[in-house]
């Protein structure tokens, strides 16, 4: 910690400044894009515009797609089985957040 | 967590085939993955189970390990990063080498200096996760972030280099979303443009305040009286404490919504105080005839619901 960086580093946020296009989303997330656009087609990924070019995804998709390449890479498991488990996963947050609005005791 | 042997850590025998290996890995690796399990144990049984597939599933590397041991493998005077972190950057390589990031890209920097020398870096984006408090949503602010990323010197010796930037966190940032900060990434190779950093919100665990998205919730203890008969009673917030109204008959579980108080943004979202009834403990002689005259006042059953 001997050198102090006195210049303050703004960032944008992802997820409400930010849209991503394919090209941006493959680099943000280090995957190929045979793997997005697998998951796009088993529903991970939700792009806005009509054809690939045109394609932009919210800073959310990032998330999922990080996600996607984590459970792939780590388990090995095949986009319907990515798909089915970001939905598991996503079912048992709801029920733990449920838990946790109704209080501890 | 002591360093324990890699065959140990899948539980296989030392002959075991690459096919056992690989079976061992992806049974532990479902049950203690970090994205799957809420273990307080998982990341680091994740870790300890990434460095041992790593190596285990390489033959080369194995037959060094077999010969030996960890030594063997880091041999140049530098141990095993410290793990997937908060904290910890890791660069986007870490998703075509090997189960955990750090670890993989470790052995992996290591192995490819020995191989190769050092190697030429690559404009990538990074990733790290950072821990705020949630009064930096509600305030905004600045933060040092440290930074550890494994780097290859000049010798082929594998290094963790510790960089530390200051950066300003947005009000109403949430847990879960992504800063990018642009240029902060891995350098881009001969004098190309630089990849960006992305840093992943996350909340330092708070006593009082829980949060989901937006809002923002907290236990608030009532004596009895206070939900009988009402009253004004105070709340702390992450903005400083305010005053609530408690309703007359106020029941244990009901929420009560300040509305705008949760983490700020458009919209704001709200904070939740959920009422809890907390007893007073009978312990004079004075509080028991108290408790005594409840009794004679209330014809009550609590055990009514459980009847017929």
């Amino acid at each position: 910690m001997s050198d102090r960086h006195t210049t303050i580093l703004r960032g944008l946020v992802v997820e409400e400044e930010v849209q991503l296009t394919l090209t941006e989303l493959c680099q943000a997330c280090r995957s190929e894009e045979q793997f997005v656009r697998a998951w796009i087609a088993e529903g991970i990924l939700e792009p806005v515009g009509a054809s690939p070019p045109e394609w932009r995804f919210t800073g959310e998709s990032l998330r999922r797609a990080r996600l996607a390449r984590r459970l792939a890479r780590d388990l090995g498991i095949n986009p319907a089985g990515v798909a089915l488990a970001l939905d598991l996963l996503e079912e048992i947050q709801a029920l733990r957040a449920r838990i946790g609005r109704e209080g501890s005791g | 967590m002591a360093p324990r042997d890699y065959y140990a850590v899948l539980g296989v025998a030392r002959d075991a085939s690459a096919d056992d290996i690989k079976r061992a890995y992806r049974k532990l690796a479902r049950k203690y993955h970090p994205d799957v399990s809420k273990d307080a144990d998982a990341e680091a049984h994740f870790k300890e189970l990434g460095e041992a597939y790593a190596v285990l599933k390489d033959a080369e590397k194995r037959a060094v390990y077999d010969q030996a041991g960890k030594e063997g493998l880091a041999g140049q005077g530098a141990g095993p990063p410290p793990g997937w972190d908060s904290g910890f950057e890791f660069s986007g390589r870490d998703f075509d080498t090997g189960p955990t990031p750090d670890q993989a890209d470790f052995l992996d920097a290591l192995f490819r200096a020995r191989r190769q020398g050092p190697a030429r870096a690559q404009g990538q984006d990074h990733h790290a996760r950072v821990l705020i408090d949630l009064a930096d949503a509600y305030r905004g602010g600045q933060r040092s972030v440290a930074l550890r990323m494994p780097v290859v010197d000049a010798q082929g010796h594998v290094t963790l280099e510790e960089r530390t930037l200051d950066v300003r966190i947005p009000k109403g940032i949430r847990a879960g979303q992504h800063l990018r900060l642009a240029g902060q990434g891995g350098p881009g190779p001969g004098g190309g443009p630089a990849g960006d950093l992305y840093l992943e919100i996350a909340f330092h665990p708070d006593p009082k305040f829980r949060v989901e998205g937006r809002d923002v919730y907290l236990d608030l203890p009532l004596s009895p009286w206070e939900a009988a008969l009402g009253a004004q009673v105070p709340v702390p917030t992450p903005e400083g404490p305010v005053q609530l109204t408690i309703p007359s008959d106020s029941t244990a579980g009901r929420q009560l919504r300040l509305k705008g108080r949760g983490i700020p943004g458009k919209p704001p979202g709200d904070l939740y105080a959920v009422l809890k009834i907390a007893l007073p403990p009978a312990a004079t002689e004075a509080e028991r005839d108290a408790y005594r005259a409840f009794a004679q006042a209330f014809p009550f059953d609590p055990r009514a619901p459980l009847q017929g």
